[in-house]
């Protein structure tokens, strides 16, 4: 069973890093005033595809002097960092690979492992713009990992727990999202997020303009290909953790609020909502191909809402609906930063990262533990 | 003070994302699809040369005055001629270098009848140099580009 689920999590997690791509060209796009990819597929949808194939395709090239074993292994060890995390996250109350009794620390300690994938392949290319990408990433990870890791015990302390389902179900029994009783907490995490996927506006390991691509300067074809899905998988990651933690997880927003409870229909109106908007595109249309792709899309989103609206199976995707929502509004905001933040310069990054996100860190970790002692000293920190 | 508050909950950051989010709307687009989709040229556009015919008859409206081709300052108008019956002047051949052309207009300003013309055609590329020199039936039926739908 839990093979089964394995593999569907990592089936659906590299269908989604592939269309995050596309979603991150078209809203750019947009936000530019542009159009993005519009002319492999209709609207563009095969795109991910064609980069896909085109990297697989391409010459694996191993520069001359490289450190050959480390070449090779470095954008191995990023992917198997960022692929196993997935194991101990939540998804749902009725779909979870794992539950382990240190879930959070597991996921802190193996994504930090990542970093390794990064400075050895920096280090291993030999060569000056993927050694300077590597030592700016990874003195902006151990900067930023420790801010993380400190907002992120303020949770801890609220739930008393590092299993991820007993943080979710906490913030059921309390029926509040912990972002509402640790909103600097959540701050300081999405701050610190951003700069630890290595995005914009803290990309600077990979800032086109000075490191031509950073640390993977000198891969080339699958092995970039690697890098690339490594990165967007941390983005995916980071977007599950701050949902489980700060966001509720798979609840439904106001769970615990009787008269809102037609939100338990948000997975028949997502799917229907969704449906009519490809009608739409395909209303829109002028490709008579393009027309009919879009029209059959959207009737069979239609329908699969029609069918979500019987009972059992409402119930049965209700978590997962919710969860998926909520990450995907963190990827979009993902994309709207680097679409609206210019790039920091080196030294801001780290004024940012050690004067002022560390410090709030400890100060919001300090007044949480306070406040827990006096409302409560047997829950909170003292008996545990 | 309201500097500090402005800083404190990142005001102009909020104000940066706003005006990126209001940009996705679909009106604000700026790309033009070129093959799918042509863009209007201005209505005093000088483009291809096109000779008219007289669209009841289907004749030619050139009298072969031989006007534009002595109007032309780089002398790429090539007017064929040949007299009839009754002592008039019968256009044969008229052929025109693209490849030379400045679409100056002035050829269009000599013509006397509205026979030559500078339209707002503007795909007017070629794969050879001759292919360039338009002769008489190019120069009445137009260029003929691929055409696609979007």
């Amino acid at each position: 069973m839990a093979t089964i689920r394995i593999l569907i999590v990592f089936a659906v997690l590299s269908g989604l890093v592939a269309y995050l791509v596309y979603l991150e060209r078209k809203v750019l796009a947009f936000m530019q005033a542009r159009l993005g990819p519009m002319r492999v597929g209709p609207w563009g949808l095969l795109q991910p595809i064609a980069d896909g194939l085109k990297l697989l395709l391409k010459e694996d090239i191993v520069p001359s002097g490289a450190d050959k074993a480390l070449f090779l292994l470095a954008p191995v060890i990023s992917v198997l960092a960022a692929f196993t995390v997935f194991a101990v996250i939540p998804y749902a109350n009725n779909f979870l690979i794992t539950d382990v009794n240190i879930g959070l620390l597991l996921i802190l300690g193996i994504s930090s492992l990542g970093i390794y994938g990064i400075i050895l392949g920096g280090w291993s290319s030999n060569s000056h713009y993927p050694l300077l990408g590597a030592l700016r990433s990874s003195a902006q990870l151990v900067s930023y990992e420790v801010a993380a890791g400190i907002a992120l015990v303020g949770v801890l302390l609220i739930s008393n727990s590092l299993s991820m389902v007993h943080i979710v179900e906490r913030q059921q029994q309390t029926g509040l999202w912990n972002v509402f009783v640790q909103p600097v907490g959540f701050f300081v995490y999405l701050v610190a997020a951003v700069a630890e996927t290595n995005r914009a506006p803290f990309d600077l390991p990979e800032a086109e303009s000075e490191l031509t691509a950073g640390f993977h300067t000198e891969y080339s074809g699958f092995r970039f290909a690697l890098y690339f899905l490594a990165e967007y998988t941390n983005m995916v990651l980071v977007s599950c953790i701050a949902v489980t933690l700060f966001f509720g997880g798979w609840l439904r927003p106001f769970a615990s609020v009787r008269w809102l409870d037609f939100l338990n229909y948000g997975p028949v109106a997502g799917l229907i909502g969704a449906g009519i908007f490809v009608l739409w595109l395909g209303w829109k249309a002028r490709d008579t191909g393009e027309r009919g792709f879009f029209k059959f899309l959207g009737v069979a989103l239609i329908v699969l809402g029609v069918l979500v609206a019987y009972p059992p199976v409402l119930a049965a995707v209700q978590g997962i609906f919710w969860f998926t929502a909520k990450m995907l509004l963190f990827l979009y905001a993902f994309i709207w930063y680097r679409g609206t933040f210019p790039r920091y310069r080196y030294d801001q990054l780290m004024n940012v990262g050690w004067r002022w996100l560390i410090p709030l860190a400890l100060a919001n970790l300090i007044a949480t533990a306070l406040v827990l002692y006096f409302i409560s000293p047997h829950a909170g920190l003292g008996s545990g | 003070m309201k500097e500090l508050l402005r800083r404190i909950f990142l005001v102009d950051l909020i104000k940066g994302l706003k005006l990126t989010f209001s940009y996705q709307r679909p009106s604000a687009t700026y790309t033009e699809q070129y093959p799918l989709e042509r863009p209007p040229v201005a209505e005093r556009y000088r483009g291809a040369p096109r000779l008219n015919n007289n669209p009841e008859t289907g004749e030619t409206l050139c009298i072969a005055c031989n006007l534009c081709s002595l109007a032309c300052p780089e002398n790429l108008i090539v007017v064929g001629w040949e007299r009839t019956e009754d002592r008039r002047k019968k256009l044969t051949t008229f052929t025109y270098d693209l490849s030379r052309c400045m679409f100056c207009g002035l050829c269009e300003d000599a013509c006397p009848v509205d026979a030559l013309e500078l339209t707002q055609d503007f795909e007017i590329a070629e794969y050879s140099r001759e292919g360039m020199i338009w002769d008489r039936k190019t120069l009445e039926e137009g260029p003929e580009p691929s055409r696609y739908t979007r």
